[in-house]
């Protein structure tokens, strides 16, 4: 998959912030020593500076305590940015090395663990830069493969186990909300895609809305589609001038896009099937859910998808076999008390 | 507001049905090319004539079942363009026409046209002119003598290198000419560089599978290799076997038909063998010299089978790759604890 990160990616970190931006602290007594803290003080510093995991949304705070719980070994700060376009992990870990390592290291002290890594996409082919190997003194590594690379994060540190995967920019605010008392009031956010002029990375204000960052950055064209995250996984934003960014937003795409209706009927190539990362047969699942027997769904474990995408990006014949999996899914578990649980 | 929901992902690859199909007819081009060298202007006509008729056939079932015909659908031309190959060059006009509407209107648009249809249309096509003119369909012309399109035919027509595999003898023919299809055959499908070629052109562009194209081919080579019919040493048994007739075409063109073959790469290897198997059965026990057409329709109808049974094997696969997982992953935590 072109992974289109750049310009954005090797672009500065630029603010965007509201005016009262700077002094938004909180109280607290608490050091702003490193070595002076105990766990316990960091996760509370976490907890009161209000910062949530740009990964999947959880506070940070939860995280730590859980990771302690689990006496984890190791902590990998999550840099991954495996869909295209979105490097809004990645561009703050090299622009703000000192502060992401700092946060990582006081993860690494807040849950007990021996190890910190960072994390990366190794696919990610159309750098200018090269990713260092090392970065303030920790070990970057590399997740190889294709697409949906950030579920096999665990498995790739399987001899390491248990670890606990926490987001880069999550770590930056953790660092500040130790060394400044500073609550989180900003996320890192990319934006890009084919209609907007600069595309770059930007460190936005809390409840900015969708339109003043495309107007930041410049629009080349009117946008067919703006979209809320990922390319691959994100959602499709309705009203950009009344949609605000939050903690766990990545990015924000615009792109211009040929609407013209092809009217494409599956000819089971089967493609899908072969790039289903889950090993599960999406024709086969899509074709069901079509004819309405959802009986057959259980037989072909539609529990195990993990929703990337990838059957909808490949199809030949341009059909959302990913959102019908998706719906169908989301169907049975209102119906349903419970099925697999996820893999990965 | 959007007025149409816009779902994820929200970027497609560029590849589609179309450039698919299209990538197909690239790949026959040169086919066409060698049989208008072998046998002149004739080819050409016999495959323009073919493929209006399955083009017309189309348009009307596409308008019979009640919708809009689709231009972005290159899936009849394929057809059209596949079935003329397979033939004699001096075959009359009016069987190409007869193969090419019975493939689309008997044997595609029944069972619901482009992409449900559980028949390989040409296969199809091909297998009722050849029951139906058997006589027409497996004499052949020799090639280099150029046939005129319209009017008489030179009268003498001579029997194929297969036909003489079937009565057990050995076919006189040149390891070369075999080798460039320069020898009475059909008209496009006997030489194997070009048909090499247009397969690497085809897995190139992610056209077709190789999964049932390889198995397909290593099983009829194993069992003429095996089970020789002719007194010739084993490997020239697999060449007579592979070459003299349109077994490597049907395995490249027709049996990695997306619509009809499996769709797991497992089930493709075993819907390969079992094709392969079945040719070869049929040749030595059939009535017919080319079989690979009849033996690919008997495969199809396994295909929603193989795939059925063989998601039981991938359900066992995923649970123990998952608990391998989760083991490995307890193993840890009970070691720290």
């Amino acid at each position: 998959m072109e992974q289109y990160k750049e310009p954005a990616i090797n672009r500065p970190l630029r603010e965007f912030v509201n005016s009262n931006y700077p002094g938004m602290l909180f109280e607290s007594s608490l050091s702003t020593e490193e070595d002076e803290l105990e766990p316990q003080e960091i996760i509370r510093l976490a907890e009161l500076a209000g910062i949530v995991d740009e990964r999947d949304g959880e506070p940070l705070y939860r995280k730590l305590q859980k990771a302690a719980q689990q006496q984890v070994r190791v902590v990998v700060a999550d840099a991954i940015d495996d869909e295209p376009y979105v490097s809004s992990q990645i561009n703050p870990m090299l622009k703000c090395a000192p502060q992401a390592a700092g946060g990582l290291r006081l993860a690494m002290k807040a849950t007990g663990a021996g190890k910190v890594y960072f994390a990366v996409y190794k696919n990610i082919t159309d750098l200018v830069h090269r990713i260092p190997k090392t970065l303030e003194g920790v070990t970057v590594k590399r997740i190889r493969g294709r697409y949906p690379a950030e579920f096999r994060t665990t498995d790739d540190f399987a001899k390491e186990a248990p670890l606990a995967l926490i987001g880069v920019c999550a770590l930056i605010h953790l660092y500040r909300a130790v060394k400044e008392h500073r609550i989180q009031s900003s996320c890192f956010v990319t934006v890009a895609g084919n209609c907007v002029a600069n595309p770059m990375n930007l460190e936005a204000s809390v409840g900015m809305t969708v339109d003043q960052l495309l107007e930041r950055c410049g629009l080349a064209d009117d946008p067919g589609r703006i979209i809320i995250g990922g390319p691959m996984t994100g959602v499709a934003c309705q009203d950009p001038s009344a949609t605000v960014v939050g903690p766990a937003t990545r990015a924000v795409l615009a792109f211009k896009e040929d609407v013209k209706e092809r009217r494409y009927q599956c000819i089971g190539c089967g493609k899908c099937v072969d790039c289903c990362p889950e090993n599960l047969t999406p024709f086969y699942i899509n074709k069901y859910i079509e004819r309405g027997r959802m009986e057959m769904l259980d037989f072909y474990e539609i529990d195990r998808c993990i929703g990337c995408g990838t059957c909808s990006y490949v199809c030949p014949a341009k059909l959302d076999v990913a959102a019908n999996i998706k719906a169908a899914k989301a169907a049975r578990q209102k119906n349903s008390t419970g099925g697999l649980p996820d893999a990965g | 507001m959007q007025a149409k929901e816009l779902k994820a992902p929200h970027i497609r690859l560029k590849d589609s049905a179309r450039s698919t199909m299209l990538d197909v007819l690239i790949a026959l081009l040169p086919l066409y090319f060698m049989a208008t060298y072998f046998y002149g202007a004739r080819a050409l006509a016999l495959g323009g004539v073919s493929l209006l008729s399955a083009v017309a056939a189309d348009v009307i079932c596409v308008f019979l079942s009640g919708r809009r015909p689709n231009p972005r659908d290159f899936s009849a031309l394929v057809t059209g363009l596949l079935i003329p190959l397979m033939l004699p060059a001096s075959v009359p006009y009016y069987v190409p026409v007869t193969a090419a509407v019975f493939a689309i209107a008997v044997v595609k648009h029944p069972f619901g046209g482009v992409g449900q249809n559980i028949f390989n249309p040409a296969a199809g096509g091909f297998a009722f002119v050849s029951v139906c003119w058997p006589s027409l369909v497996f004499s052949y012309p020799q090639p280099m003598f150029s046939l005129p399109i319209t009017g008489e035919l030179p009268a003498r027509l001579a029997e194929s290198p297969a036909h003489a595999l079937m009565l057990g003898a050995v076919p006189t023919i040149d390891k070369l000419d075999l080798m460039l299809g320069k020898f009475a055959g059909p008209m496009g499908v006997t030489n194997i560089l070009v048909l090499a070629t247009c397969f690497l052109y085809l897995l190139f562009r992610r056209a077709i599978n190789w999964q049932a194209p390889a198995a397909f081919l290593g099983m009829t080579a194993a069992i003429a290799y095996l089970f020789p019919r002719i007194p010739v040493s084993r490997s020239e048994s697999v060449a007579f076997e592979l070459l003299s007739g349109t077994l490597v075409f049907a395995g490249i063109f027709l049996l990695s038909d997306p619509v009809t073959s499996p769709k797991r790469g497992l089930s493709r290897f075993v819907y390969g063998a079992l094709a392969g198997a079945a040719t070869m059965l049929l040749r030595y026990y059939g009535g017919f010299e080319q079989t690979a057409a009849f033996a690919l329709l008997l495969v199809n109808s396994f295909t929603l089978l193989l795939d059925h049974e063989l998601e039981r094997l991938f359900r066992i696969v995923r649970r123990a790759v998952l608990g391998f997982r989760a083991y490995r992953r307890n193993q840890r935590i009970i070691k720290k604890v």
